[in-house]
């Protein structure tokens, strides 16, 4: 079996193969982006994107996402590792306090700005309110969203 | 190195005994302070005497190191050290790192700096007394202090590198779950009888652990170990662990046991604050009673361990508060020496006071040696709730006088459960020793910052059979809400507008001006009439550790009983601010935390503990729930001190009292929700 993920493609032994993505991809793989917060969907630390929509990776099987895209937070930086927009508006803003949320948060904005390029803050809090922070980064998280807007 | 190969049962049960390990708080001295700071290869290293918690103090240390050695930004490497790479430092607790690290860091890289300016570069050297006006990151001629600065550590959280306890993968590592009765550790439980065959047979088994090192309070566990996270959760199933469990309690226990009237009925509390002597009967002009669950921390990283280990003995990599406690923990149980155990900490996904005690990394280290591999355990959101501890609940009853515009007289009594002696890290017979100095922790804040006639401040602690210790702000957070609501009716009974009664009280001119400049900032308006639309506005301010200095207004709309805040503004004097954007940021998530004590925080307890497994039954703030902020940093220059924990003393209490001021309710018990306002509608 294998999985495609960030555009490489990585074989997944039988042993791996009922686990969830979020383990899979941590422990297996070695991609800890993603972040164990709850396990059961409602945090949104382990937000990555199956073709294109967020998703939890909590909640995902292995087996199941065998013939999905997998985008992780790993996999959004450009060329010559240069970082994506949203990665660089989280920069601009400062957003992360203790940043155990960020990657989750990150993911789910991506996901926003494929779908709606330019959105409002109701938008915003609507599509990211799963993803829960308690550090109180929520003002720089809209902020940055605004600003990867802008400029992507 | 000595070695000690003989960590059989035996040993442990005798190194493992129950006395508690008591966490060392030294003080930070020049000479420990050379340790933080290295030269290396004509580059610098700061190895950070702090936990990274998210407070960003790599970054504003690293701020005054490039200043004070005078070196751009780029020429100083940071270094999350490890137990065995600088002197003890104590716990980062009590928003103390800037106060008390800033200036013996400056010191340090000024020697260092002297040293290298005079071609010395090996050897150890010695530490010189400088007055601070003699350094140069506080000199006013910083080209970093002062600035915002990029976020050491940033670039890595927003690109996913491994940088938490939980992010560590070592070779041939296992993962490890401590499965534990569902009730609170106050109570003797333990397994039973499990199914071991079936447990055995399932795919990815690797050990089962009965270990007397698995106690925690009084919860004894039972280990396992897998390959997989995954086969962790189909061992546990097949084992159908049965329980055995010695206690019951739930919420009304809770609620009777603290229920600060049935107290006061029964005559003086146990520890006085403050004791002028005061009529307690007859009439009060405001009598009010304020409620306040217990509530998790709800860090979003769970707290996680990967211990190993070898034959020089005990590695780790931990998310805590403090690495020098979890060391001597494990220099205690295991019978090991200290350099023996080399505790690596890691940048910490969330601690707000509840990473301080040795819980996970006990069970990792256990479940390590039985297994003889590296062993990986994260706790599950459940056994956040059920195993750790929490903020303690209390009752707080504000009886005041008010004549001629001023109060007369003040008498705040509450009860509450234990702080800093915790009954997450001390039996009860230790905590009856500790109880005749009281607890400093479920004090704080509660002595009003206000010239009042006569005051009578006492309290009472009471040990609950559920777990409660240090939580943001300690007893501040709660205490000084409290006060804020009575300085409100205060106020209101004597018919002036709550900031000018305030500041008709206030004595220190610090606490003055934060609520003066807050006050502008929100275009306060003292001769506004009071509003019809369900819309509010109310204010608070207060004083944290007699060192830091907020003030907040809150506008807020209630529909229905449901609150919404729509707006937040706070002034904060911290003094010398090193890093005003990261100031802010402690700003921004103390008032997320203040609107959370006013409308989410709060803990079930049922069935013999803390009965949540998720956040559905424990939410924190969510993004829809934030308000836009404006913060005013204050800084005329006074020695710089914390900013961890100080908005969140006003926050809760400029909610409370914007929902006083827009539909006339009191709230009286927290987290505000619409069934209790609509309840007192009625
Ligand atoms: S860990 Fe997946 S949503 Fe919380
Ligand atoms: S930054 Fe700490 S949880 Fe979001």
């Amino acid at each position: 079996m294998q999985l495609r993920i960030n555009n490489r493609v990585h074989a997944i032994p039988p042993a791996w193969r009922d686990e969830t993505l979020l383990a899979t991809l941590r422990e297996f793989l070695g991609l800890v982006g993603a972040k164990f917060g709850c396990g059961v969907g409602q945090c949104g630390a382990c937000t990555v994107l199956l073709d294109g929509e967020a998703a939890r990776s909590c909640l995902w099987r292995v087996a199941d996402v065998a013939d999905r895209d997998i985008l992780t937070v790993e996999g959004l930086a450009g060329a010559g590792g240069r970082p994506h927009p949203v990665q660089q508006a989280w920069l601009d803003e400062n957003v992360p306090q203790c940043g155990y949320c960020q990657a989750g948060q990150i993911m789910s904005a991506v996901a926003l700005l494929r779908a709606k390029p330019r959105p409002n803050d109701a938008e915003i809090d609507a599509a990211l309110a799963d993803n829960l922070c308690r550090c109180g980064t929520q003002q720089r998280i809209r902020r940055a969203v605004h600003r990867a807007a802008a400029r992507s | 190195m000595r070695r000690r190969t003989f960590l059989g049962l035996g040993v442990a049960f005798l190194a493992g005994c129950s006395l508690p390990v008591i966490p060392k708080r030294p003080d930070p001295t020049p000479e420990a302070a050379l340790g933080w700071i290295r030269h290396v290869d004509g580059r610098y290293v700061l190895s950070l005497p702090r936990a990274e918690i998210g407070q960003n103090i790599a970054t504003a240390l690293k701020q005054v190191a490039c200043d004070e050695l005078g070196v751009g930004w780029d020429e100083v490497d940071l270094h999350l050290p490890a137990t065995t790479d600088i002197a003890h430092v104590r716990a980062t607790v009590g928003s103390d790192s800037v106060k008390d690290y800033a200036l013996p860091l400056a010191r340090a890289c000024a020697t260092l700096r002297k040293a290298v300016a005079a071609g010395r570069t090996e050897g150890v050297l010695t530490a010189e007394p400088r007055p601070i006006g003699a350094l140069r990151a506080f000199a006013g001629r910083a080209r970093h202090v002062g600035r915002a600065m990029p976020l050491e550590q940033a670039d890595a959280i927003v690109r996913g590198a491994p940088v938490y306890a939980a992010d560590t993968r070592r070779p041939g590592m296992a993962h490890g779950q401590v499965p534990r009765a569902p009730a609170t550790p106050e109570f003797t439980s333990s397994p039973a009888a499990w199914d071991a065959a079936a447990a055995r047979a399932q795919p990815g088994f690797v050990a089962l652990v009965e270990d007397p090192l698995l106690r925690q309070g009084e919860s004894m566990g039972l280990g396992i170990v897998a390959e997989t996270p995954g086969a962790l959760d189909r061992i546990e199933q097949a084992l159908d662990i049965r329980w055995r469990t010695d206690g019951s309690v739930g919420q009304n226990e809770i609620d009777e046991r603290i229920d600060i009237d049935r107290r006061l009925a029964g005559g003086s509390l146990s520890y006085d604050l403050v004791d002028e002597p005061l009529d307690r009967d007859g009439p009060w002009d405001v009598d009010l009673r304020l409620d306040v669950p217990p509530a998790a921390h709800t860090p979003i990283e769970p707290r996680a361990a990967v211990a190993e280990f070898d034959d020089t003995g005990l590695r780790m990599w931990v998310g805590s508060q403090d690495i020098f406690y979890i060391r001597d923990v494990m220099v205690r149980r295991f019978g090991l020496d200290d350099e023996q155990v080399v505790v690596h900490g890691r940048r910490v996904g969330g601690a707000f006071s509840g990473k301080t005690i040795c819980t996970v990394e006990l069970e990792a280290a256990v479940l390590a040696r039985a297994a003889a591999r590296p062993v990986k355990v994260q706790w599950t959101r459940g056994q956040e709730y059920r195993q750790g501890f929490h903020r303690p609940p209390s009752s707080h009853r504000i009886r005041a006088r008010v004549r001629h515009g001023r109060i007369e007289d003040w008498w705040h009594g509450f009860a509450c459960s234990h702080i800093i002696f915790t009954n997450a890290g001390l039996p009860p017979w230790l905590q009856r020793l500790t109880d005749f100095i009281g607890d400093r922790g479920v004090a704080r804040g509660a002595i009003p910052p206000y010239r009042i006639g006569r005051r009578r401040i006492e309290h009472d602690l009471e040990r609950l059979p559920i777990l409660t210790g240090p939580w943001r702000g300690l007893g501040a957070g709660p205490n000084v809400t409290a006060i804020e609501c009575a300085m409100d009716e205060c106020a209101r009974r004597a018919g002036q507008d709550p900031v000018a009664f305030r500041l008709a009280h206030i004595e220190d001119p610090r606490l003055a001006g934060v609520l003066r400049r807050v006050a502008a900032a929100a275009n306060w308006d003292e001769t506004r009439s009071p509003p019809s639309d369900g819309r509010g506005r109310g204010v608070a301010c207060g004083i944290y550790k007699q060192m830091s200095y907020a003030a907040v207004v809150a506008d807020v709309a209630v529909d229905n009983g449901a609150v919404a805040v729509t707006r937040l503004w706070c002034a904060h004097d911290c003094g010398r601010v090193i890093n005003p954007d990261q100031v802010r940021a402690q700003c921004e998530g103390n008032l997320v935390w203040g609107l959370g004590m006013a409308l989410t925080d709060g803990l079930p307890v049922a069935d013999g503990g803390v009965a949540a497994e998720t956040f559905a039954e424990a939410p924190v703030p969510r993004l829809d729930q934030v308000p836009p902020m404006d913060i005013v940093l204050v800084d005329n220059g006074e020695a710089p001190t914390g900013a961890g924990e100080t908005a969140i003393v006003a926050a809760t209490g400029a909610i409370l009292n914007a929902v006083r001021d827009a539909i006339g309710i009191r709230p009286t018990r927290l987290p505000v929700t619409p069934a209790d306002l609509l309840r007192s509608a009625a």
